[in-house]
């Protein structure tokens, strides 16, 4: 009988506790200006404090456009898309919407949940933006891009020495990594880590031999492959199957000095300058251009860029508008370089902004690393990209765990990419 | 039903819940060296399988006062080479973790409140009451559970959305105070109450909420509890439907707020561990709580002779 | 007494007046109401909220939808292309192996404990709370220790495995042909203390007075077990059967951190197809026809269930 006594005493209370935060819930900011009389801008992105771009973007727009409130939908960074899809698909109006990959983007912008804004895009100088193209649906625009990753060597410098980075070959990549592991046990040192993405391997040899990852044909990933699984046999990099199942962290393989070179994207800078802010890491880096399949030159690497889109829905699309615009030009990129994130749009000015920002290795070769000739983006776009995505990725898994012989992953990835993706 | 049949042997009016006067081991201590040997290598034997059982949340302990490099390594670092108990201190200021705990504990006891309730009630129905349509309805109930929630997500989103809840503590109390869990374990505790108590209280004038309110919830206390503490962990680790239905910050749970350590490209693991292990102790604290109602400790098994 | 709801009983004595006729009709509509009075509160938020929404997404099974655009009528396509999905049969099969491996152990070991725990024993408590813990664990801390337990090379299993003259000993996650082994190991692991408080709370409602009668007749510790434990259970054991079934059925989150569906897709859960193509890749209708069919199993399970359950009453 005492439970029910507390339940009965209890239960008052809690109703009333209910009342109250339904209360509390309905008066939430859910209009279109902001008590001050501004413009309010919704934009949806993620993980607001541990991403300065964002704050560095509002910042910047609203110093410029004081008429205008640009308010940040705060959405965890794990399941952002999974939100945003929910989101649209019950009518959401959060005016601007940060599309985190390119597949993505095509996917709402095909459902026609995006507003298009190529007559803005049809403005710009589509020579200084890198991966602007990425965002051409048949002759159209959706979103616009305000920063662009792609892929380089880090390295750090300690362990690395004197050696010339400048032009290396996956060949003399390999050879570097087996020179630089040394120690055994707990102490062991690793040339390099391959973290367990499928593009360290698949992406890179796609953009550097001209492969076509949507294509069904895929030997052409045998050389990286062998090349991969050659640095694993010799000990040169932590196992992939133990990288996989202890969840570990490319950051960790650099900073505490496990690995001397980690293939990465651009977006590592700024975390590992971040870090090393709040004292976190000492470890002197800089950064190198990708290895090369063809010593003729050029640097072919790969990326994807990210991009702000206005929802079809949103409550004040010109002021949304206004802002997409903004962020993706030279202002935007300005904003964005002095956080040492790399922006979509490109010029030297930027460049210096990017390379003055206190804590960025300012070494020539770090420069030369910044400034590839061939950025292609990590996959290309359409519909049938994510299911070839995972079809690459398991069989990946396969041939990087030793489960699968390189040829025989290669012709699994053949002929599923064939009969499954109609 | 079997038991019925049992009871029949026994004092029915007493019903189930025998006081704990009724321990038979109190008055028959073990007896001789093969008794007590028995006994010691039960203990060890359980201690040894508790502390296996027990070595992720001590990694997660360990973790927890770890840099956030040193969480994940190969091999284990099993000894911290620094403590790093400022962990504790700063989650507070990092995020207003203390906010996301209060919201978790609101939520929770809601909707665990309003589960037992409603869940207890309509099992009545179910369980105690015969009417045409009620097997159809039931069987509407099981159903339901068999149904993945990954598939009707979005439905329901959208139906929220149409009511204006999204983003409102409402819209997940409506979502889960109702389950078919509550309802299909009461319902499964209620049949072992032998009719009889009920037909007696009916006898005596009972109306049949005074019977439910009266006679079988008092008797259905462990059910009770253990469905309240059941459906305050569950409601407490959820985390898909917060993260979807929650957007603002203010009205984020614990486990949103573990999330927010997860970067686009990094994590703060030793934060995410320093919060779970925070995010525990309340669960904990029900637990030990709700002990006292769902065990009585009748010694009643086969282990001891 | 049948548990299970037999269907309202029509004892209406023959010859009965006509005045009678009424009177039970009108009782019987009494408890109707009455009944619905019970159920109706519950019911209400049940049937706006879950029942419309699970009942719209099989319906999508019919459609193409993208979760945005008007449904299209599409009639079975969504269940041609099931049946020619190679990823759709992996899942069903890991699907069925994960089950058969997850809810016999779990319920034995679940049931153990209870039984186990249920004693006056000194420090019982602290157990009870001990095994209870990887429930409450987080999923990241699970998955992290259970993978370095497991450890090809240098986990303490193996190590163990090795040490007692297995030459050979298993890859476990990184291993196409263990990793499911492996998540079965860890999940009857952490499920054990959930189901555990279930059987605790069953337990309470046997009464002390059979175990008493059961030991004057001279019936041994597994006796009073079999004949005093497990029928009185019985209503316990059903809902925690039922619950366990659906609940593997349905895994999710465990193989989501411990092996993501790989090596390959040799974990690969029906779940996770479900997520990936609908939410993930926006193919609701498709996402509709798996779950639907993931719906058919569990029910036609669930009512093979029922059925023995309710013959075993008899």
């Amino acid at each position: 009988m005492k439970l029910k006594k507390n339940l009965a005493r209890v239960a008052p209370l809690v109703v009333a506790a209910t009342l109250t935060a339904t209360a509390c819930d309905a008066s939430g900011t859910d209009s279109t200006s902001s008590s001050d009389g501004k413009t309010v801008v919704k934009i949806a992105l993620w993980n607001y404090k541990t991403t300065p771009e964002f704050k560095a973007l509002i910042d910047g727009f609203e110093a410029e456009n004081p008429s205008i409130d640009v308010q940040p939908v705060d959405i965890l960074a794990d399941n952002y898309p999974d939100k945003i899809t929910t989101m649209l698909a019950g009518g959401d109006t959060t005016d601007v919407l940060t599309m985190k990959n390119v597949t993505d983007y095509s996917r709402y912008a095909t459902r026609g949940q995006l507003l298009p804004l190529t007559d803005v895009a049809s403005k710009l100088d589509k020579a200084s933006y890198s991966g602007l193209s990425d965002y051409d649906l048949q002759g159209k625009y959706y979103a616009l891009p305000y920063r662009s990753d792609f892929w380089v060597l880090f390295y750090n410098k300690d362990m690395v020495g004197k050696t010339d980075m400048s032009k290396l070959t996956w060949g003399d990549y390999a050879k570097l990594a087996k020179r630089f592991t040394k120690g055994s046990g707990s102490d062991k040192v690793y040339g390099t880590y391959l973290h367990t993405w499928r593009s360290v391997v698949q992406a890179i040899s796609s953009a550097q031999t001209g492969g076509d990852q949507l294509g069904g044909d895929y030997a052409f990933f045998k050389d990286q492959y062998e090349m991969a699984l050659g640095l694993q046999k010799a000990k040169a990099t932590l196992p992939f199957a133990t990288a996989s199942s202890n969840q570990i962290t490319y950051d960790s393989q650099l900073t505490t000095g496990k690995a001397a070179m980690v293939p990465m994207g651009s977006w590592w800078a700024a975390a590992l300058l971040a870090e090393a802010k709040q004292g976190k890491n000492d470890v002197k880096w800089g950064m190198a251009p990708m290895p090369q399949v063809k010593n003729d030159g050029k640097t072919v690497t790969f990326g994807s860029p990210t991009a702000f889109a206005v929802n079809k829905k949103a409550k004040n699309a010109d002021a949304a508008k206004k802002f997409v615009t903004w962020a993706s030009g030279p202002e935007g990129a300005a904003a964005v370089a002095k956080i040492g994130v790399t922006p979509a749009y490109t010029s030297d000015k930027i460049l210096d902004t990017f390379f003055s920002v206190d804590g960025m290795p300012t070494d020539a070769l770090s420069r030369t690393a910044m400034q590839p000739s061939t950025v292609q983006l990590e996959m290309p776009v359409s519909d049938k990209s994510s299911d070839v995505d995972q079809i690459l990725k398991e069989e990946h898994e396969m041939i990087m765990s030793g489960e699968k012989s390189v040829d025989a992953g290669i012709k699994e990835m053949d002929s599923r990419v064939k009969d499954e993706v109609q | 039903m079997n038991t019925t049949v049992l009871r029949k042997d026994a004092d029915v009016t007493t019903g189930p819940a025998p006081a704990d006067a009724q321990d038979p081991n109190r008055h028959r201590p073990g007896t001789g060296a093969v008794a007590v040997a028995g006994r010691i290598a039960l203990y060890v034997l359980l201690t040894v399988v508790a502390l296996g059982v027990l070595l992720p949340f001590i990694w997660m302990l360990i973790s927890s006062v770890k840099d956030d490099r040193d969480v994940f390594t190969v091999p284990i670092q099993w000894i911290p080479e620094e403590f790093k108990w400022s962990n504790f201190s700063d989650i507070w200021t990092r995020v207003p973790f203390g906010a996301y705990l209060g919201n978790s504990f609101f939520l929770s006891v809601v909707i665990t409140f309003l589960q037992v309730l409603t869940g207890s009630f309509a099992a009545y129905g179910f369980a105690k009451m015969r009417f045409p349509g009620r097997d159809l309805l039931f069987t509407g109930y099981i159903a339901t559970i068999a149904v993945p929630w990954q598939a009707y997500m979005v439905p329901q989103y959208v139906i929220m959305q149409k009511l204006g809840l999204v983003n409102s503590y409402t819209s997940l109390i409506l979502l889960q105070a109702f389950g078919a869990f509550g309802v299909f374990l009461m319902r499964q505790f209620y049949l072992t109450i032998p009719d009889e108590i009920s037909e007696a209280a009916r006898l005596d004038g009972l109306t049949e909420y005074g019977i439910w309110a009266r006679i079988v919830l008092p008797l259905s206390k462990p059910a009770l509890a253990s469905l309240a503490l059941l459906t305050f962990v569950n409601t407490w680790n959820d985390y898909m439907g917060p993260f979807i239905y929650l957007t603002d910050n203010r009205l984020w749970t614990v486990q949103l707020g573990l999330r927010a350590f997860i970067g686009q490209y990094d994590a703060e693991s030793a934060m995410i561990m320093t919060g779970s292990v925070l995010s525990v102790v309340p669960v904990l604290a029900v637990f030990l709580l709700g002990q006292r109602y769902f065990v009585r400790g009748i010694a009643t098994t086969g282990v001891k002779g | 007494m049948s548990a299970v709801a037999p269907p309202t009983p029509k004892h209406v004595p023959s010859g009965a007046s006509a005045a009678h006729q009424a009177a039970a009709k009108r009782r019987r509509r009494r408890t109707t109401l009455l009944g619905w009075s019970f159920i109706l509160p519950n019911f209400l938020g049940f049937a706006a909220l879950t029942l419309v929404p699970v009942i719209g997404a099989l319906a999508m099974s019919f459609t193409q939808w993208d979760s945005y655009s008007t449904p299209k009528w599409i009639g079975l396509d969504n269940f041609e292309r099931l049946w020619n999905d190679s990823n759709f049969w992996a899942a069903l099969q890991n699907t069925f192996y994960y089950a058969a491996g997850h809810i016999p152990l779990t319920l034995a070991v679940s049931l153990g404990l209870a039984v186990l725990l249920n004693q006056k024993l000194r420090g019982v408590r602290v157990l009870r709370t001990a095994f209870f813990f990887p429930y409450i664990t987080s999923l990241v801390a699970v998955a992290v220790v259970w993978n370095m337990l497991l450890s090809p090379e240098s986990g303490p299993v193996n190590q163990f495995l090795t040490f007692i003259g297995i030459d050979n000993p298993p890859g476990w996650t990184s291993d196409q042909d263990w990793a499911m082994p492996a998540l079965i190991i860890a999940s009857v692991w952490r499920d054990m203390g959930y189901y555990m408080v279930l059987f605790l709370a069953g337990l309470q409602t046997v009464p002390a007075e059979l175990y008493e009668a059961a030991r004057m007749d001279g019936a041994g510790p597994w006796q009073r077990f079999w004949h005093v434990t497990l029928p009185g259970l019985r209503p316990t054991t059903f809902f925690v059967t039922v619950m366990i079934t659906v609940s593997s059925f349905k895994v999710f989150d465990l193989v989501q951190v411990m092996t993501e569906g790989g090596p390959g897709r040799s974990t690969l859960v029906l779940s996770q197809l479900i997520f990936r193509e609908g939410i993930t890749q926006g193919r609701f209708g498709y996402a509709s026809a798996v779950s639907l069919a993931l719906f058919l199993i569990c029910l036609v399970i669930t009512v093979i269930q029922f059925q023995m359950q309710r013959r075993s009453e008899r």
